[in-house]
Order: C-alpha cells, then sequence, then structure tokens
C-alpha cells in the first residue's frame, strides 16, 4: 500500500528538515524516498548507534516534560480554535482522546519534577493545526516522532522504576501513532521493531521542528508615554 | 547372528546403567535441565516510578481568549482575501519598544488553501476587526483572564475562568477626556521606569483616546498606578485607567499580557 508521503504530512518541512538531519541526507534526498506507507519515515528515523547519553534522570523528565507539553498544546490549540470540532466524529473522538492523554502525561511530569521542572516553552504551530488535513497531517508525523523519542529515551534513565513509567508511557504513545495512521489509511504497524535513539538526536529533531520560539518580548523599562 | 545380537544388547543396557548411575553421582547434573518455570516464581514487574492521572476533556473554552504576536509588517483585511478592503495597517511593534499584539478571534481558510486569522488589532477607531494572513502572526498563546472596567461605578474586576478574583475602585477619564468604551486588551508591561505618576507598574492596552490623537505616543490608553491615589475613585485622567499602586501591584500578579479589557 503506497501512503502519504512525508510531504503531504509535513507541508512546512518543519520535520523533514529534522529528519533528514538526523539520518545524516538532504531534504531534498530524503523526501524522494519517504512515505509513510512502507514505513520509511520510521526506518528514517532510526540512528546508527545508540550510546548511552550520561545525562541526568532529572534532565531526561526535563526533556519528556517539554516535549509532552509540546503535543499537548497543539491538540489544545487545535482543539480550542474549533479546528477538532470540523472535523469527523471518528476523527475528533481520535484528536480529543490524544489531547486528553498528552494533557495528562504533561500534568504527571509537572507533579513528579515539582519546582525543578522547566518552565513552559512558547510554541508556534502555525497553520500545521489550522484545519483538518493541516492538523491531522501534522498529528500523525508527531506521533510517529514521539513513540521513536520514548522509546530512546526510556532506556536510559538511571533509575529502573522511571524506565517502567517512560514505557508506559511509550505503547501509549505507540498505540496514538497506530491510531492516527489508521485515521489516515496508512499501515498502523509498518514495521517489526521500532530502534531507540539517543537523547542528542531528540533534542536536535525537536528543535528543528521550529514548533519551539522565543517568547515575544511584551515587557519593557520604558517610561509610559499613555494618556496618563 | 544371534550370539552379535546378544552383545550389542548387553552393551546398550550396561551403556544405559552407567548413565543413570553418573547422573546420580555428579552432584548439579540435574539443575541443568530445563523445566518450565512457574509463574509465581517470577519476580514482581518493577513499580512505575509514576503513573498519570486520569485524562480529561478539556472542558468549556468559554472562558478563553487567544493572542499572537505581530512577526511583520501587514495589512489587516476587511475579508481574508488578500483583494480585500484595507482596515488598518499593523506594525511589529509598540510605541513602548514591546513586541505588537493582537487579539486572534479566530481563524478561517480562504481560496487558495491560506489560513487567515481574524484579529482585532489597536486601531482607530476603536473597536474594529478585520483578517490577516496566519503567517503574519507568531504563536498563539491563551489566557483565561478578563478585566471589566465599569466607567459609571468606577471599579474594575479582573475575572478568571469566569469568576472575579478582584474589585478594585479605578480613577478614568475625566469630561472632555472620557476612557473609550468598548472591548480592548492588554499590549504589554511596563516596569522599574521613574515616572511616579504612573505608579511602580503600567500596562498598555489597545485602546486609543480619540481625544488625544496628537499625543505624543499615539494616545494609547494605559492601566497603571499613580502619585495622587487620594483621587481614586473619580474622573481624573486623560482616557488611562487609575489604579492604587497597592491595587495596580495586585492586579499585575493575576493579569497576563493579552487579557481582553471590556470598558463599559
Amino acid at each position: 500500500m503506497s501512503g502519504p508521503t512525508l510531504q503531504d504530512i509535513d507541508p512546512d518541512e518543519a520535520l523533514q528538515g529534522a529528519l533528514a538531519s538526523l539520518c545524516g541526507t538532504t531534504r531534498a534526498g530524503f523526501l524522494r524516498t519517504a512515505t509513510l506507507g512502507g514505513g520509511a519515515m520510521l526506518a528514517a528515523l532510526r540512528t546508527p548507534a545508540v550510546a548511552r547519553a550520561e545525562v541526568s534522570d532529572l534532565e531526561i523528565l526535563n526533556f519528556g516534560l517539554r516535549f509532552e507539553r509540546l503535543q499537548a498544546a497543539f491538540y489544545t490549540e487545535a482543539e480550542e480554535l474549533g479546528t477538532i470540532a470540523t472535523m469527523s466524529a471518528a476523527k475528533q473522538q481520535w484528536a480529543q482522546t490524544l489531547g486528553a492523554h498528552e494533557r495528562a502525561h504533561v500534568r504527571i511530569f509537572k507533579k513528579v519534577l515539582g519546582s525543578r521542572a522547566e518552565g513552559r516553552p512558547t510554541f508556534d504551530f502555525g497553520s500545521a493545526n489550522a484545519t483538518d488535513a493541516a492538523f491531522t497531517r501534522t498529528a500523525v508525523a508527531m506521533e510517529d516522532l514521539t513513540v521513536a523519542l520514548l522509546t530512546g529515551l526510556a532506556p536510559i534513565v538511571h533509575d529502573r522504576r522511571l524506565t517502567a513509567a517512560l514505557m508506559g508511557l511509550t505503547t501509549v504513545e505507540a498505540r496514538h501513532a497506530a491510531w492516527a495512521r489508521n485515521i489516515v489509511g496508512s499501515a498502523p504497524a509498518p514495521e517489526a521493531f521500532d530502534r531507540p535513539r539517543t537523547l542528542a538526536s531528540v533534542r536536535g529533531a525537536v528543535a528543528q521542528t521550529r514548533f519551539v520560539v522565543k517568547p515575544p518580548k511584551t515587557s519593557s523599562r520604558r517610561r509610559p508615554g499613555f494618556t496618563g | 547372528m544371534a550370539r552379535r545380537s546378544r552383545t550389542a544388547a548387553v552393551v546398550a543396557v550396561a551403556a544405559a546403567i552407567l548413565a543413570v548411575v553418573a547422573a546420580a553421582l555428579v552432584p548439579g547434573r540435574a539443575a541443568h535441565v530445563r523445566r518450565p518455570v512457574r509463574a509465581s516464581a517470577l519476580p514482581a514487574p518493577v513499580t512505575p516510578a509514576f503513573v498519570p492521572g486520569a485524562a480529561r476533556p478539556l472542558g468549556s473554552t468559554r472562558h478563553l481568549a487567544h493572542w499572537a504576536p505581530v512577526r511583520r509588517n501587514a495589512v489587516v483585511r476587511r475579508a481574508p482575501d488578500a483583494g480585500a478592503a484595507p482596515v488598518t495597517a499593523l506594525a511589529t511593534s509598540t510605541p513602548e519598544r514591546t513586541r505588537n499584539i493582537v487579539a486572534v478571534l479566530g481563524q478561517a481558510r480562504a481560496g487558495g488553501g491560506q489560513v487567515w486569522a481574524h484579529v482585532r488589532p489597536s486601531m482607530l477607531p476603536n473597536g474594529g476587526t478585520g483578517w490577516v494572513p496566519r503567517s503574519v502572526l507568531g504563536g498563539y498563546e491563551t489566557v483565561r483572564t478578563l478585566l471589566t472596567v465599569d466607567t459609571a461605578r468606577l471599579r474594575a474586576v479582573l475575572y478568571r475562568d469566569g469568576r472575579p478574583v478582584l474589585r478594585l475602585p479605578v480613577g478614568v477619564g475625566m469630561p472632555g477626556w472620557p476612557t473609550p468604551r468598548g472591548r480592548f486588551y492588554v499590549r504589554n508591561r511596563l516596569t522599574r521606569y521613574r515616572s511616579p505618576e504612573y505608579g511602580p507598574i503600567a500596562f498598555g492596552t489597545s485602546a486609543r483616546s480619540p481625544a488625544a490623537t496628537d499625543w505624543p505616543a499615539g494616545g494609547y490608553v494605559g492601566i497603571h498606578g499613580t502619585d495622587r491615589p487620594e483621587l481614586i475613585p473619580g474622573r481624573i485622567s486623560h482616557g488611562c485607567i487609575r489604579m492604587r499602586n497597592r491595587d495596580i501591584l495586585a492586579l499585575a500578579g493575576r493579569m497576563p499580557v493579552g487579557t481582553p479589557v471590556l470598558v463599559r
């Protein structure tokens, strides 16, 4: 079955740039071969080696929080702005369920991290969640990416209990990815194995989505010039 | 032939007996024999360090409002169409050198597939709305707060999720310099300046005084503190909304940039 291409699901090329850099190929070269239906996207996410990163569990959890926030913001914004309300009943259930799950993930990460939780980043999804088609394409790509990210994160925490918790999130995200792929008529489980990734590559992928931006400057020390 | 068969049988029996004896005499030999593992002998699964709570639906969005920074100069148009009549120009920065922002009221996809945002900009006459391409704006932000200003009763109320959280006396525009009525939003927040007449904190709003168009900084209406608290509540300003300093500080702790402001 020939599935949608990555170009279809990522018109802004935010994810494509990230994936291309991870695969060590050019964006154009990557696009020539990438199709979702053939499972090439997950294949493309694979990295040649998995190195155990010397990072603290705190850092890993904060990274997990950052990514969960990205997902939760994506779904929540689409729901608040009414994009999801324009979808079919089945797609609404899918999108709202995923949004609710991601918000639950954010809450638990924040609770676990407490005062050590990093602040909420500023997001700019552009038109990626503004229409049914754009939202769906991006959600499919995001869920596939999330599975690859968590598969890489879970084994590198030092505490086995944290590994167990992250595995619980990973399986749920894998269900999300399969559900998302099913929504667009793509193979829910195109590969027999999903390879893990290094934390550095995960960071790079998130950075290059360009969904995380600098907050706008809305405060100043200038003397007010208001009407008084 | 029969004798050879008997010999072979004797050798086979002897070998079997020797194997049994050896197995019995060598300690641990039996331990290498694979036996089915009893489920009850397996260790319990590792207890997860955390388990998320129940997934909850988003709930009502009735009290939410959205805003977005302006990424590039643009023309606000009457309809989501590049050929539609212009409403006003949109700049990227404010007179206070902060990023200009607009209230986002909705969005739509126009012909050709381009997404447009329905926005409320700061403009004269006050209260106008229009459309800009989505790409003109940065990321959307959400606020749960609303500030209402009652110019008749000289009171402001800050709501969060639809519930009042602060009620404050205010000073508003004097006769001839009325505080404009309508729907506006908080554009920026100024602190640590040296102007006692504005108190410790000042918020810039999208409201503009029609009577102060020649005001040096454009005649924007602010919400700020004062060095004359005894005049509050009252009709004392050139359009700004003044508060006692302790009140503006309380407000500052609860009112984020982007908060809608309803003046009536």
